[in-house]
């Protein structure tokens, strides 16, 4: 370990994780639950950093597999009295079951398609929440009874609190191995060229089913945290505001960048608590930051980071990828016997 | 039999509206291949301008209606300036994710200016409110006059692609960008008009549909949705696949409500974009022979 890499990307994560965790010991109620809410969204921003920053697909369903974890953990104990330890991961397993559904149009669709697939499974998720009423309660949510910690003598709100900070450290570690293994590198050829992907030998299926299989897990698992931090579930919290939210986290952070996840949900994190009173001013905050960085930086703030911090290595980020020039453009050089402009969109 | 008739009354009124915000989606996809998320939200701004024109400011029906397609004509110029030129050569995927970004800011500013959750602005009707009777169907006389305008509006827009210089301009940049640009077309501000008229169509639907769904900031999603799946069934770049594709929506709509349940209503569209594109790529009025997706 030289010092390099102290101050590079693995040092500011242990900065970070190691500052959560003695958090407890100087925060109020209201920190302690920020510094939850935080690592709600590191698992959820590196969940949906693995499906768009680093497989590609450009997916708008994570809000929703993020509440189905929730109300699958929440509705476990309500209906069936399970334990929370029992509840979360099944929660988390049965959004994981759902989410990775959604891997088969995935190979069907591309770009575009995809994206308005996933939102229409989204708002489809958002009605069965309305309109189950017998099971989910419908649109005014339900209490959820606090996590029971047994012989460990602490407080539920700290008890979930360390809960989340294991499970994040466990989450992000996953990540960190195996966005460097053999299934990441799969999943960043497959962004960068599917047909090469191919022809490398990745089968596209697998490999996006693997995507979504992933990242709904971290939602789900997320979700089943969040319902136990809230004690409340209700449809509004999974809507596509919520989306926007985790977009934003992953844009700012920069795509295809486990650090960079980290790095956009704690940042989003605290802008999104100074606004919680505001919500007209919090949408046009995260929508302006979505143009912004699209706009000016659409690699994120790790590019920064990359180049002011020695250390701070990279490997699969976006931003070493030679971007095709104008694509709107050569979309019909490729094919210009067709009629039809998006045919080079064909999967 | 009546019930029937007047589902397919309604379904037909509600599928004209659908087929309006289909059509501005099919514009600015076709030329631009980019499906403009902040469509919604341009429907939103439109009507609540005409709110503010007619009901505040006490103008007259005509001019706020024109006073608030050439705003929401406007804020498509402005979004596409800001937002949009720079990253279109990101590639697409950029594109939809600023064009959400749009969509969530064009909200929060709604919101902001014209009201909290839960408020609905109620846009007074245009003519009488009394429903017209036809043999022994009852229509909202409203409702007749979206179904009018909105056919005024398809016919306006098949004029202006086949008659007007600026039509074609856009259409020859929709079917081959690179070849309009050698013929010495300004496709960048082709792109910004495409992304404008896009806005004033969502506009002008917003307006003529005010005194039906009352305005709300989260109006616009709703609507879009339903839109998206119209232009989808459609085949996402025909215009006349676009009001079939409305029209068949809002008689499946209606005709779930009738039969099966109420609340079905509500998510046929997601049920429609979901099978269509996974089924019927290409959608009903689409490119044969190319899968596009």
């Amino acid at each position: 370990m030289s010092l390099q890499a102290l101050v590079g990307n693995r040092g500011f994560l242990a900065l970070l994780l190691g500052a959560l965790l003695v958090l407890p010991a100087f925060a109020n109620q209201y920190t302690l639950f920020v510094g939850n809410l935080m690592l709600v969204y590191i698992i959820l921003a590196l969940g949906l950093n693995i499906l768009v920053g680093f497989a590609g697909q450009l997916a708008f369903a994570n809000a929703a597999i993020y509440g189905i974890g929730a109300y699958g953990t929440a509705l476990l104990q309500v209906h069936l009295g399970w334990s929370f330890w029992a509840a979360a991961p099944v929660g988390a397993v049965l959004a994981m079951v759902i989410g990775t559904s959604l891997a088969f149009p995935a190979l069907r669709l591309s770009g575009i398609f995809l994206a308005l697939a996933t939102l229409a499974f989204a708002q489809a998720t958002q009605w069965v929440l309305w309109h189950w009423q017998s099971v989910t309660f419908g649109a005014g949510g339900f209490r959820v009874p606090p996590p029971d910690f047994g012989w460990i003598p602490i407080k539920p709100d700290y008890g979930v609190y360390f809960a989340s900070w294991a499970v994040t450290l466990g989450l992000l570690l996953f990540a960190w191995r195996i966005m460097r293994s053999r299934i990441g590198r799969a999943f960043v050829a497959m962004r960068d060229a599917e047909l090469a992907a191919q022809a490398l030998g990745i089968d596209l299926l697998t490999y996006k089913a693997m995507a979504f299989a992933l990242s709904s897990f971290y939602a789900g698992m997320a979700g089943a945290l969040y319902s136990a931090l809230l004690g409340f579930v209700s449809p509004e919290g999974f809507d596509l505001f919520q989306m926007i939210i985790q977009k934003a986290m992953i844009v700012v952070g920069g795509l295809g960048s486990v650090v960079g996840s980290v790095l956009g949900a704690s940042l989003l994190v605290y802008v999104m608590e100074v606004l919680r009173e505001f919500k007209s001013t919090q949408e046009i905050v995260f929508g302006a930051l979505l143009i912004t960085f699209m706009v000016f930086q659409p690699n994120g703030l790790v590019v920064f980071m990359k180049r002011w911090l020695p250390g701070w290595e990279e490997p699969l980020h976006l931003a070493d990828r030679v971007e095709p020039a104008a694509p709107v453009l050569d979309a019909s050089l490729a094919d210009t016997t067709s009629v039809e402009p998006s045919a080079s969109e064909r999967t | 039999m009546l019930m029937f008739s007047y589902l397919m009354a309604t379904g037909i009124t509600t599928g004209a509206f659908y087929a309006l915000v289909a059509l501005g989606i099919v514009i600015v996809y076709k030329s631009t291949q980019v499906v403009n998320l902040a469509h919604g939200e341009l429907f939103m701004v439109g009507g609540m301008l005409a709110y503010t024109c007619y009901v505040m400011a006490g103008i007259p029906y005509l001019p706020s209606l024109i006073l608030a397609v050439a705003g929401a004509f406007l804020v498509g110029i402005l979004t596409e300036r800001i937002a949009y030129r720079s990253v279109l050569k990101h590639g697409l995927a950029s594109v939809l994710v600023a064009t959400i970004g749009v969509s969530f800011v064009l909200k929060g500013i709604g919101r902001y200016i014209w009201g909290g959750k839960g408020d609905y602005l109620a846009f007074p009707p245009i003519i009488s409110p009394e429903p017209l009777q036809f043999g022994n169907i009852m229509i909202m006389s409203q409702q007749l006059v979206v179904l009018l305008a909105g056919i005024v509006v398809m016919g306006a827009l098949a004029i202006f692609f086949r008659r007007t210089r600026a039509g074609k301009w856009m259409q020859a940049t929709a079917s081959n960008p690179k070849a309009a640009m050698l013929c010495g077309l300004r496709i960048d501000r082709i792109y910004m008009y495409t992304f404008a008229v896009g806005a004033a169509v969502a506009g002008a639907a917003g307006v003529l549909m005010a005194p039906l769904t009352h305005l709300y900031p989260d109006v616009g999603f709703v609507l879009f949705i339903k839109g998206m799946a119209a232009a989808v069934l459609g085949g996402l770049t025909s215009i006349p696949g676009a009001v079939l594709g409305g029209l068949l929506l809002g008689l499946a709509e209606q005709l779930s409500a009738g039969y099966l349940h109420s609340s079905i209503q509500d998510v046929v569209a997601f049920l429609v974009i979901m099978f269509a594109l996974i089924f019927l790529p290409t959608g009903l009025l689409g490119a044969r022979g190319l899968r596009k997706v």
